[in-house]
């Protein structure tokens, strides 16, 4: 078995289990945010109506809004907070962060975990050797909640296997957006993806996290890596163990294998309407755009602030842009500050956000007019997300949006690596 | 609740339609009745407001992407369609659709051979899709018996009731 096969097999109590069973599992950690906490607790409250079996594993986070614009979104976080003292789960307020590393900083993900979610990049978290995946609201309120329990059907696994150095101006980023181009949307609907290789195991933790991030967008279940003493060491930074990792077994096979060299991998750019319409940046450059922003489950780590800072080194933001820098925890701000990134950025004319999601679908920033282009390192682009339908969004490696904040046009980072 | 059969006329939409454009983040605070006025209506502006009960809708390829919102589902069904028939869906749209309630059947090909107005109907207990207006017949991809026993018992917070009194 697959180590999230030997992971739903021993939460539900059997010995083995094989692509195609059905099981009822136990569920570790149970993930929502602002949107979704108020969804899932009206049906908990008003059509399930039983108490929540262990709050403790219960984490929310308002991620989608720092400071509510309307009344009515102040009133659905009211509601939350209320939710959340009644039932007595942790949540953590506007500011915090985006709720993947505000739940891995706060010690709710460990290897070997279900984690459930219903942010649908939940399978974020497999690359702990977790079994992570996105149920939806009344899932969370008939079984999770009152029971701490949920359904799975145990999925047929691929394997992504990468080798290779990545270029000058290419980061992991890229890689995670090359392969929503290549394997297609809905390319592996149902299945877990396993990332193996040279060129995975040569990465960061922090930028291993973008490839289970990235299979939600082609239809899979889940993704995972299969842990080391990295991933503990990661996790440690903020959280006790003790940490057990589950491993695969050593005769594991796939149903399918694909293999790429990362060695001549350009800048990609997702474009518009969707997350698989991915070009080289160099098919998009002088584009002209009006918002460019590092920020979203896909970016605000203290690595993508790193990127930015270095290459705008030396330049200023482009009048006609509105840089915006959104970081996903309090612990990347303060990161930043210490390396005095935010004060440089600051004064190339970049505008800090407090922590969280950023302009993931304007709930609370980001809306655009219908003439309106944005280039980000958030996750999703589909129209509708950031105010007119019409408007444009690219997505992009924070050194790429980097590139078009100096140049006030989608530009190749490369030009400024010299 | 048995297991629906659905007939109604076609409305069409194409592949990797998110549930962004399902509904849009800006309603999902509102009542149902209200999600249901603006469902799709970024991708097929007729629809919402000229949808009849039991209409079927006809989708692409990874119907429901993006955010695993189950109101995406629950919009629809405050529209009053009857099903939804489509050649892949997202696999968060699928669950949540039978953990809601709302029948749908995974058809391959199934786009090119329905024109917009034709006149469906769709068995799910059978897993079928009859084309009346060009008489054609097609057979949907099985779907598990778990979910045919959710859909029947009316979603899972019943199917989850269930479970607990075993």
């Amino acid at each position: 078995m697959n180590l999230i096969e030997k992971i739903l097999a021993s939460k539900s109590g059997k010995k083995e289990v094989t692509p195609g069973d059905v099981v009822v599992a136990d569920v570790d950690t149970l993930l929502l945010h602002d949107l979704s906490g108020y969804l899932t607790g009206r049906v908990l409250d008003k059509e399930v109506k039983r108490p929540i079996l262990r709050p403790d594993r219960v984490c929310m986070v308002f991620d989608h809004h720092f400071s509510p614009a309307s009344e009515e979104r102040a009133n659905v976080l009211q509601e939350n907070r209320d939710f959340a003292r009644r039932h007595g789960i942790r949540h953590f307020d506007c500011g915090s962060g985006n709720i993947h590393h505000v739940a891995i900083q706060k010690g709710f993900i460990k290897p070997g975990f279900v984690v459930v979610g219903s942010d649908s990049h939940t399978p974020v978290h497999g690359t702990f050797g977790a079994f992570a995946t996105g149920l939806g609201n009344n899932a969370h309120a008939s079984m999770v909640m009152p029971f701490s329990k949920a359904w799975f059907r145990v999925p047929e696994t691929y394997n992504v296997n990468l080798r290779g150095r990545l270029p000058r101006g290419s980061s992991a980023r890229d890689v995670a957006q090359f392969l929503i181009g290549d394997i297609g949307e809905g390319g592996a609907i149902y299945k877990a993806i396993e990332f193996t290789g040279e060129f995975v195991d040569s990465l960061d933790v922090s930028d291993q996290l973008l490839l289970p991030l990235l299979t939600i967008d082609i239809g899979a279940k889940t993704g995972y890596i299969d842990p080391s003493q990295k991933t503990i060491d990661y996790l440690s930074q903020w959280s006790e163990g003790p940490f057990e990792l589950v491993h695969n077994d050593p005769d594991v096979t796939y149903a399918r294998t694909l293999e790429y060299d990362v060695s001549h991998l350009e800048p990609q750019v997702a474009c518009p309407p969707t997350v698989g319409n991915v070009k080289s940046v160099q098919e998009v450059a002088g584009t002209l755009i009006d918002i460019a922003e590092v920020g979203g489950h896909g970016g605000g780590r203290i690595d993508d602030i790193r990127m930015l800072a270095q290459l705008m080194r030396g330049h200023k933001v482009n009048p006609n842009v509105r840089l915006q820098v959104v970081p996903n925890s309090r612990w990347v701000f303060l990161q930043a500050l210490r390396e005095g990134l935010v004060e440089e950025l600051y004064l190339a004319g970049a505008n800090w956000f407090p922590a969280g999601a950023g302009s993931n679908q304007s709930a609370n920033m980001g809306a655009m007019t219908a003439r309106e282009r944005m280039i980000c390192s958030q996750a999703r682009n589909f129209p509708g997300r950031n105010g007119s339908p019409l408007a444009e969004v690219y997505l992009a490696s924070a050194l790429t949006v980097a590139a078009a904040a100096i140049k006030g046009e989608i530009a190749d980072p490369r030009e400024f690596l010299e | 609740m048995p297991l629906t059969v659905a007939r109604g006329h076609a409305w069409k939409v194409g592949d990797n339609v998110p549930t962004d454009a399902i509904v849009p983040e800006w309603v999902v605070f509102k009542s149902f009745q209200e999600m249901a006025k603006h469902a799709l209506e970024i991708v097929h502006a007729e629809f919402a407001k000229n949808v009849q009960p039991g209409d079927i809708l006809v989708a692409g390829k990874h119907f429901g992407c993006s955010s695993g919102r189950a109101v995406a589902v629950k919009a629809l069904a405050a529209t009053g369609i009857g099903a939804v028939v489509a050649e892949t869906f997202s696999r968060t749209f699928y669950r949540n659709a039978f953990e809601i309630g709302l029948p749908i059947l995974e058809v391959p090909g199934i786009s090119a051979r329905v024109q917009e107005g034709d006149t469906l109907v769709v068995d799910i207990g059978a897993g079928s899709v009859v084309n009346e207006t060009s008489g054609e017949r097609f057979q949907a991809t099985p779907i598990p018996p778990l979910l045919l026993e959710m859909l029947e018992a009316g979603g899972i917070i019943p199917f989850a009731d269930r479970l607990a009194a075993r």
